[in-house]
């Protein structure tokens, strides 16, 4: 009888050993897995907010009647919206497109990324900083007029104005409107 | 005097069409206010539908006026937007009758040989009277190719409203 019971709880030590091991051992696959197959999932600015946007540039435009045009990229440099102005070519929506894709990749206004990249640009030391060659990469436009949208220091797209009666200033005028009608869901 | 009166004559017929008709062909275009009202349409379906779809307008030269990429939207969806609208404005029908029109195997198969032109369903004209003015190209709504087609005829009936409404103010 004693052997029995004796051997009853032995059984049940190993198979508690067993599945003990088993238990903590999956744990570890799953932690190693989440550690290291995570897909990743990245902000990115949305439809509404891109028309949102779009509205707030087409509105400050308007105040002169300038028709202009307007793109909205995401934080891929690709299209998320773009609209062309009355009268303008398709070439110039293009001009807005390169703007936006360019604030969007530099994480910066396309007027700052041109005093960056000048030909004889310095950096805050007066050192000469020969950043030119990023002036021939495909989709960059030295223009002014195109301002990045950030969200918490993560560039999430890029907006583009061309077509306004203020030239590149003004263009960049309402670039930025476009960008402030977003401005409380980007804190 | 015969021959001065002749050129009176010419002079005064050509003073009368200059003055009757305008210097040169003004066909009516869409303008930024009409595409916005045309996605603002299709939006406004996609929400009812619960939908992500992406929208793409062209004008009367198949030119982009406007697109909008859905929010998960996947690759291919912004362009085929793009070729529905193209397709309805060239062939000046639904990208679907055209679809059906162009079987393989019937006469007109080889119209869908046109480049950037697609039988698909989803591309709408935007129409005033008999004439095509630019058209709307929709892709990724739950409803397929019939779903597509009825978000693209939402945007364009809305822009079609707007030119009316001009044309009628313009008569008054």
């Amino acid at each position: 009888m004693e052997l029995i019971r004796n051997g009853v709880a032995k059984l049940a030590m190993a198979v508690f050993a067993v599945f003990a091991f088993s238990a903590v051992y999956a744990l570890g696959q799953e932690l190693v897995k989440s550690a290291t197959l995570q897909s990743l999932s990245n902000l990115d600015i949305s439809v509404e907010q891109a028309l949102l946007v779009a509205d707030g540039a087409i509105a400050e435009c308007k105040k002169d009647n300038s028709p202009v045009s307007v793109a909205v990229v995401d934080r891929n440099g690709a299209v998320r919206f773009l609209v062309r102005g009355n009268g303008a070519t398709p070439e110039l929506v293009d001009n807005a497109r390169k703007k936006a894709y360019t604030a969007r990749t530099f994480r910066q206004a396309t007027r700052d990324w041109m005093t960056r990249t000048a030909i004889d640009a310095k950096d805050d030391n007066g050192k000469a900083i020969d950043l030119n060659g990023q002036q021939y990469l495909e989709n960059t436009i030295a223009e002014v007029g195109g301002m990045p949208i950030i969200y918490k220091g993560d560039a999430i797209g890029g907006v583009g104005v061309t077509g306004s009666k203020g030239g590149g200033d003004g263009d960049e005028k309402c670039a930025k409107a476009g960008v402030a009608a977003i401005a409380d869901q980007l804190l | 005097m015969s021959r001065i009166s002749h050129i009176f004559t010419a002079a005064a017929a050509t003073a009368m069409l200059l003055a009757t008709a305008p210097a040169y062909p003004e066909p009516t275009r869409l303008t930024q206010e009409q595409t916005m009202a045309a996605v603002g349409a299709v939006q406004a379906y996609a929400k009812k539908d619960g939908s992500d779809p992406s929208t793409a307008v062209v004008d009367r030269d198949g030119n982009i006026v406007l697109l909008l990429k859905g929010n998960n939207a996947a690759p291919h969806n912004i362009g085929l937007a793009q070729r529905k609208a193209f397709t309805a404005n060239m062939f000046k029908m639904k990208s679907i009758d055209w679809r059906d029109a162009t079987k393989p195997g019937t006469e007109r198969a080889n119209e869908r040989q046109t480049p950037q032109a697609i039988p698909l369903g989803g591309g709408v004209p935007i129409m005033i009277g008999n004439e095509v003015v630019g058209a709307v190209g929709v892709s990724g709504t739950r409803g397929g190719q019939e779903g597509d087609t009825a978000g693209a005829q939402a945007g364009a009936d809305a822009a079609a409203a707007l030119i009316q409404r001009l044309q009628a103010q313009a008569r008054n």
